[in-house]
């Protein structure tokens, strides 16, 4: 995904990803790509949580999609982790351009099922965009981590007027 | 699914007028067992009712009114029953003209049997 695509996306995404923490009373949220770009976030203060965030998130989509396929599961849904005081929501969802990763972060105000529940939500509105309507290009290796960059400047960067 | 939850689900689901029936994970806010009506989504039902549930038992905590047992909800076309305790809430989704008393002792009897 190129840099001024993924400024754009950031904006698009800006309201869906609001909604999503809102309604499903999430503290952090980021959704990238499955090779880890961030397309948005909310909550995150640091880059570098972020950026380990984001890896992680695309490798245990990696992951798990191997597994599921090994183990002829066919596909995953969701991996659900629930600590002391936080739990961990992290599910992919396919549309037509590319698969897309969320990550929740939400203690004892939400629950798994309202996560999901908006999980859903959000991922319909995000497959109804037109930019994630159509099959994107090969990533160029060459310029890999330039968008990786692109991807976090524009995530972590302050709101605009009008945004939040 | 435990016998307990299938014979409970099943006696509930057969009350004359009742939609749908559902033993929510109040903690998870997720389906345990589900017997649904038309249109009616498991997932959405259990994630809504139990956040409800919790908030209501919250409000009802907060008035010094002990804890929450039940509620009910009335509808355009119909009534949400929602009661329990602890870790397992029972929700009925019933008609309009459905026999609120039968589907109360009904929902009574279920909280009881999952305890």
């Amino acid at each position: 995904m190129r840099r001024a695509d993924i400024a754009r996306l950031n904006e698009l995404l800006r309201e869906p990803m609001r909604s999503f923490v809102r309604e499903a009373r999430a503290r952090i949220a980021l959704l990238v790509n499955a090779s880890g770009q961030v397309l948005a976030q909310h909550g995150f203060v640091g880059r570098y949580h972020v950026m380990n965030v984001a890896a992680l998130a695309a490798a245990t989509n990696a992951s798990a999609h191997a597994l599921a396929e090994i183990t002829g599961a066919g596909r995953w849904q969701y991996m659900h982790h629930a600590g002391r005081r936080w739990q961990l929501f992290l599910a992919p969802f396919v549309t037509p351009a590319e698969t897309l990763i969320l990550v929740a972060i939400f203690d004892e105000h939400s629950t798994l099922g309202l996560v999901e529940l908006f999980f859903q939500k959000l991922a319909a509105q995000v497959r109804a965009l037109p930019e994630f309507g159509e099959a994107l290009p090969a990533v160029n290796p060459a310029s890999f981590e330039q968008e990786l960059e692109a991807g976090l400047d524009r995530a972590l960067a302050p709101d605009q007027p009008g945004g939040g | 699914m435990s016998d307990a939850v299938a014979s409970t689900l099943d006696r509930l689901s057969h009350v004359p007028g009742v939609r749908s029936a559902l033993i929510v994970d109040a903690e998870a806010g997720v389906p345990v067992a589900s017997e649904l009506g038309m249109g009616a989504s498991a997932t959405a039902v259990a994630a809504l009712t139990a956040s409800l549930f919790r908030r209501t038992d919250e409000a009802v905590r907060q008035a010094a009114l002990g804890g929450l047992g039940s509620f009910q909800l009335e509808t355009e076309e119909g009534h949400l029953v929602v009661a329990g305790r602890r870790e397992l809430i029972v929700v009925v989704v019933a008609d309009r003209d459905a026999q609120l008393g039968l589907i109360r002792l009904e929902v009574d009897r279920a909280v009881e049997a999952l305890q």
